[in-house]
């Protein structure tokens, strides 16, 4: 048994983020003590139509958001009860809203900052209403494993630590949220844990108070005894010990109130909560309300350390008494809250097979292994562009000569002027508006095998002739017969009269290093007799690159990416050009476009 | 409850149709010189001078000067403008004119749990604290205006004239409209007198506390509240409550000049319980602090340096209750971060630390407190199983667990 909260209560959580997390948090109190999930819908109008993901144990509950509360009572009719976490401009119509609502009894705010008018507006309409109106300020309401209102009993451990998935013998209010948990722990620690315990805000018109819980608890079997945590302020301890006093009771009574220290600090001074100030004649004084409690017969420690041993005898008491017995922990053991996968692998619990395998790059630690190395050293130690391709597309360091390759293959590549279908369709792009990073993906669509994109396959077949020692009749015989025009020879304006000169820089530089050339000569020997048959036929940029890179023994896969990566420079900078200069939109001129459509002719009648 | 100084407190009392005296309120002394320019009142009445602070006992400080015609309230507002009293600058003063009258009376609006009382005596002064069962109430429902006629039945019950009647029910219900539309917590006039001149009621002085927390429905409340403990707030004070204004949670700081034990607590609740625990054990707090509602780091460590700044402590409580929802990792490195903060700047020697926390991610926070042993911090730090005050027992009575 409980108060407020029991199994059968259903949620209502009116607001945005701070709910959703409080509506997390509930979950996993369900979850702890084997109970459905007890929030049923959110209300947050940004976010109607929308459903949020919750939590739960291993599974995700979805939990529907509506515009208002008749909407989400209207589909939930099991909705009794609502929680408040609206900013404090609009708390007040928002719990209008749910008290108006007939199934919802109980509306509880942890709103901070809520006028005062407003509290005490919405304490009348719930008095009209006969419901409850719990706060503002409030950390929520919680029955030990039964029902979770609010983020009360803090995170999960602290649930199993305070025993709070199964009842124990001792109800708890509090003004304070830190010390309703304090509380908590401390009826685990020195007695058998609680039933309910219920913050009821600092506020200094709280909407429901001690003595109205006091009344429940008292009809309450399961509850023997009660916590109260007051301060000083307001008359709400001693219309608590005037009900404690009014008639015999059943449930004992322990107190405490804080506000000593006023006696010795100056007048008016503000502390945190908004209702703990003395009057301005002294009134609700921490010493006054104490002796007031304590004159009703509640035990009253001097101060808070009194709290824990007060517990513990009273506990003591109760169990000699017959009245209750020790609970026996092991047969209502709490549910474990399932670990979250990454931290299930920390910890050495499960085995996952990993979806994707990298062998370049690393970045579990502080920064990015490159085939194992950190990148700030490689920078520290004056390590280049090229290097870091060599590590990432062929996982080793390059030799100072081959970085040298690598560097200019990169600047004779990096753009090719305006016109070439790359950079034509990144600048058409630009000047339709287009964002970097499609326009730029737009021109990397035209490398393929009529632009940029023969570097692979030319790699390929030269490597292939170089391996079976074809010659050079042989081999292009082999690719007439098999495969077709050779890859990498052959260009579209360039030709033996009109030589390129990017391939002469290349090949001559290569030369000059004196590495092993083997399919560098042999593309040369192709040239030769590919030339003599057609002027055009040289060996173009992207021959000249495959195999220069080849000889320097790159993956064939890894070749195109030496021209994708060079223009990609280029692309960046023509669509940054159009940018820059403001460019208009470009469409095609009718001259350049040959129309052979037909002459204009009727349309038949649509048959039906 | 947030206190209105006097100026916009009549301001206030104005809005709603009650006569106050004339009055001014200037920084400088030479703003009079327009000033009685365009008000002829301050040639061609007796003027009053007060220091416009929220200090305690102006009488009795020399801070309010009666009787002055211009030229002396001129020098007496020189004098006062400046001038530091009880540790306060004085940064304004209020001139206003004194109005001839010869009775006083009291009447004040209370905000109560059920709506509110209207109170009224047909005396004023301090003789109204010294009669207070002659002062007569009439409660007002919350969502109701109180009727004339109980109101003139009220005047007549405090024993007011005849002709009086009509005349102090027709303030009262205007003074509760005031109450009621600027969500007022309290608001006391004192003296009200009849102006001899047009036989007016007017509002001599008067208190003025509204509801803070309305701030956002009233957007013709260009004034900032004032302290209600007697001195005006310090700086440091100040810097934390701008801090306090624009994070999520909250940050609270109040300095307690003489004090041997600072506070660092975590909740508005814990932080009561801590300073009580520290007066009991015979130590003088240097300040009330709290913060709670998971507040951002840098504001945590904005409050730890104002705490670390507290001239002549000894021990600086780092105490809270267990956490429901604020992160102990994540504004203990906000302490942390204060706290090496001090130490570089040469703060904290001789000063012992004193932790105990619990709540989300404890382990985590009080593990890094406790590595602060390792930068020679003098700091001891405990978990939950440590109940909630036995820190300051440790701390003062110098025993250890």
């Amino acid at each position: 048994m409980s108060i407020l909260a029991n199994k059968e209560t259903r949620v209502l959580i009116s607001g945005g983020p701070a709910g959703v997390n409080a509506a997390k948090r509930m979950a996993e109190f369900c979850h702890l003590s084997r109970l459905p999930y007890n929030v049923s819908a959110f209300v947050f109008p940004p976010d109607a139509g929308k459903t949020i993901e919750v939590p739960f144990g291993s599974e995700l509950v979805s939990v529907p958001v509506f515009k208002s509360v008749a909407d989400a009572t209207k589909e939930f009719p099991e909705i009794n009860a609502s929680l408040i976490y609206i900013g404090p401009n609009r708390a007040y119509a928002g719990t209008m809203e749910a008290l108006a609502e007939p199934n919802i009894k109980l509306v509880s705010m942890i709103t901070e900052g809520v006028p005062e008018k407003d509290a005490k507006k919405l304490r009348i309409e719930a008095e009209r209403l006969g419901k409850t109106f719990n706060g503002p300020s409030s950390i929520g309401i919680i029955s030990a494993g039964e029902s979770r209102l609010g983020v009360i009993g803090g995170s999960f451990d602290n649930l199993v630590l305070c025993r709070l998935h199964r009842q124990g013998s001792f109800g708890v209010i509090t003004k304070s949220g830190g010390l309703s948990n304090e509380i908590m722990w401390i009826c685990s620690q020195f007695a058998d844990g609680i039933t309910t315990a219920i913050g009821i805000g600092g506020d200094t018109y709280p909407g429901s108070d001690f003595a109205t819980y006091l009344e429940m608890f008292e009809k309450d079997p399961q509850t023997k005894a009660v916590v109260m945590v007051g301060e000083m302020g307001g008359d709400l301890e001693e219309l608590a010990a005037a009900w404690y006093a009014k008639a015999p009771r059943r449930i004992k009574l322990i107190a405490v109130v804080s506000g000593y220290c006023q006696e010795q600090l100056p007048k008016g001074m503000k502390f945190g909560h908004a209702g703990a100030k003395e009057g301005l004649h002294g009134e609700g004084s921490a010493r006054s309300k104490a002796e007031a409690l304590r004159s009703a017969g509640a035990i009253v420690p001097a101060t808070f350390g009194g709290l824990g041993p007060a517990i513990k005898q009273t506990y003591e008491d109760i169990l000699a008494s017959g009245d209750i017995k020790p609970i026996d922990e092991e047969a209502l053991a709490p549910r474990h809250l399932p670990k979250p996968i990454e931290s299930a692998i920390k910890d050495g619990d499960v085995f996952a097979e990993p979806l994707v395998k990298s062998t370049i790059c690393d970045d579990r630690g502080e920064e990015p292994l490159y085939s194992g190395y950190p990148a700030s050293e490689l920078i520290n130690k004056g390590y280049q562009i090229p290097h870091v391709i060599g590590l990432l597309w062929d996982k080793r360091l390059v030799s100072p000569v081959e970085a040298e390759i690598i560097k200019r293959i990169v600047i004779l590549s990096a753009d090719h002027g305006p016109c070439v279908s790359g950079a034509l369709v990144t600048i058409i792009a630009a000047c339709a508006g287009i964002q970097m990073a499609q326009a730029v993906a737009a021109g990397m669509i035209m490398i393929g095998p009529r632009f940029g994109g023969a570097v692979t396959g030319a790699g390929k077949w030269f490597s292939h002739a170089v391996k079976n020692n074809m010659t050079v009749d042989e081999f292009l015989a082999y690719m007439k017969e098999n495969v077709g025009p050779v890859p990498g020879i052959g260009h579209r304006v360039k030709s033996v009269r009109n030589p390129d000169k990017r391939v002469k820089e290349l090949i001559s530089y290569v030369k000059s290093t004196g590495i092993p050339t083997p399919h560098l000569d042999f593309a040369l020997a192709v040239e030769e007799k590919t030339t003599a048959k057609k002027d055009t036929l040289i060996l173009n940029v992207d021959g000249t690159m495959a195999a220069v890179l080849v000889d320097l023994s790159f993956p064939v896969e890894s070749l195109n990416g030496f021209f994708i990566l060079s223009r990609t420079i280029g692309l960046i900078g023509h669509w940054i050009d159009q940018n820059r200069q403001g460019s208009r939109l470009v469409r095609l001129f009718r001259y350049l476009a040959n129309y052979t459509t037909g002459k204009r002719r009727e349309v038949p009648p649509l048959e039906s | 409850m947030a206190k209105v100084l006097e100026g916009p407190g009549m301001g206030l009392l104005s809005k709603w149709g009650m006569a106050v005296p004339h009055y001014v309120v200037i920084t400088d002394a030479a703003q009079l010189d327009s000033l009685s320019q365009a008000n002829p009142w301050l040639r061609e009445s007796k003027l009053v001078v007060k220091a416009h602070e929220a200090i305690g006992g102006r009488m009795k400080l020399g801070l309010v000067k009666v009787g002055l015609d211009l030229a002396a309230a001129r020098n007496a507002s020189e004098e006062m403008i400046g001038k530091e009293v009880a540790q306060v600058n004085i940064s304004q003063v209020i001139i206003s004119e004194m109005v001839d009258h010869e009775e006083e009376y009291y009447i004040a609006v209370k905000s109560t749990r059920s709506g509110a009382e209207l109170l009224l005596a047909a005396m004023g002064g301090i003789e109204v604290e010294e009669n207070w069962e002659k002062v007569k109430k009439l409660d007002v429902p919350l969502g109701s205006d109180p009727e004339l006629t109980d109101v003139e039945a009220l005047a007549k019950s405090a024993g007011f004239d005849d002709a009086l009647v009509k005349k102090v029910a027709e303030f009262g219900i205007k003074l509760f409209q005031c109450y009621d539309q600027e969500d007022g917590n309290y608001l006391e006039i004192n003296p009200l007198v009849v102006r001899k001149s047009n036989g007016e009621l007017t509002a001599l002085d008067a208190v003025t506390m509204v509801d803070g927390d309305a701030r956002f429905r009233h957007p013709d409340w260009n004034f900032s509240f004032a302290s209600e403990f007697g001195r005006p707030y310090s700086d440091n004070e100040k810097t934390i409550m701008e801090i306090d204004s624009r994070v999520k949670g909250s940050v609270k700081f109040i300095e307690i000049p003489g004090g041997d034990t600072a506070l660092l607590p975590a909740g508005g609740g814990a932080s009561v319980y801590y300073s009580d625990a520290v007066l009991a054990m015979g130590g003088t707090l240097a300040n009330y602090s709290e913060y709670s509602g998971d507040p951002p780091d840098w504001a945590v460590e904005a409050l730890t340096e104002k705490v670390c700044s507290l001239k002549g402590i000894k021990r600086i409580i780092v105490g809270g209750a267990i956490a429901n929802f604020t992160n102990v990792k994540k504004t203990f490195s906000g302490i942390i971060n204060g706290f090496r903060k001090a130490k570089a700047e040469g703060k904290l020697e001789g000063v012992e630390i004193w932790v105990r926390r619990g709540g989300p991610f404890e382990k985590e926070g009080l593990a890094a407190m406790k590595a602060l042993e390792n930068e020679g911090f003098n700091i001891h730090v405990f978990d939950r199983y440590t109940p909630l005050t036995d820190i300051v027992d440790y701390a003062i009575k110098g025993v250890k667990a």
